[in-house]
């Protein structure tokens, strides 16, 4: 599985928020491929999930992938609600 | 290690500032000392957001200002800004920002140690109100490494 997250560099809000969503995904013992881009690259690249912020999000609503808007990058909470709940369906 | 980087003089609690531009350039420019950046980069971490929108601001209170390698950086470094008051960054969500972040790194992965540590200390419960209780930079730090 892949999930693409995404933000306007690719350097920090992606960053942030995809060593978030690892720390999650490794506490619900699910395993995946988590990997930063920015905006102009993401709609080119191949992915199972996108997480992104909800502006980010979108301006990605055309891809391919499922794509998540993560309000809170930092809540356990929303990250669980919104792409475990996904991945887990 | 965020300890390297993130000293106590790259941490100003309380600067005046009255909008959020001035807000980056109170954190960024503690990232001149040294000469870790060029002042055409803090420029830019505040270009960026205006290119590219407020989603800088990735939780309630918290924003990480940033631009790109080629802005301006010469060596990693990470920079914080503790607000009096809390200021709107037109991010509709997250609004209004405490705590701004500023970082600079050479490359897309110099920062990457750094960031672990980072993603750690912003997942603490309550940490905006947490970070806002410390009245020096000392204090900050002591917050900050648990010490």
């Amino acid at each position: 599985m892949k999930i693409l997250s995404v933000c306007g560099n690719g350097l920090g809000s992606s960053l942030i928020l995809k060593m978030a969503v690892e720390k999650v995904l490794k506490s619900e013992d699910i395993k995946a491929n988590v990997v930063v881009s920015d905006l102009g690259n993401a709609k080119g690249l191949d992915a199972d999930y996108i997480v992104a912020s909800p502006e980010i999000a979108e301006r990605l609503k055309d891809h391919k992938a499922t794509v998540i808007a993560i309000k809170n990058m930092m809540d356990k909470n929303e990250i669980k609600e919104k792409l475990i709940s996904q991945i887990n369906q | 290690m965020l300890s390297e980087v993130l000293t106590e003089d790259k941490i100003v609690i309380n600067p005046s500032v009255k909008n959020w531009r001035e807000a980056i350039k109170a954190a960024g420019k503690l990232l001149l000392v040294d000469e870790i950046v060029t002042s055409e980069y803090v420029q830019a971490m505040i270009t960026s957001v205006e290119d590219k929108g407020p989603y800088i601001v990735i939780a309630p209170g918290i924003a990480i200002a940033h631009a790109r390698p080629e802005d301006g950086v010469n060596d990693l470094g990470m920079s914080l800004a503790i607000l009096e008051k809390p200021i709107k960054f037109g991010n509709k969500d997250n609004d209004p920002v405490k705590i701004v972040f500023s970082f600079s790194s050479p490359d897309n992965e110099r920062h990457l140690q750094v960031f672990q540590e980072l993603t750690s200390l912003l997942m603490r419960d309550n940490f905006v109100e947490n970070i806002s209780n410390a009245t020096t930079p000392e204090e900050v730090l002591e917050y900050i490494f648990e010490k």
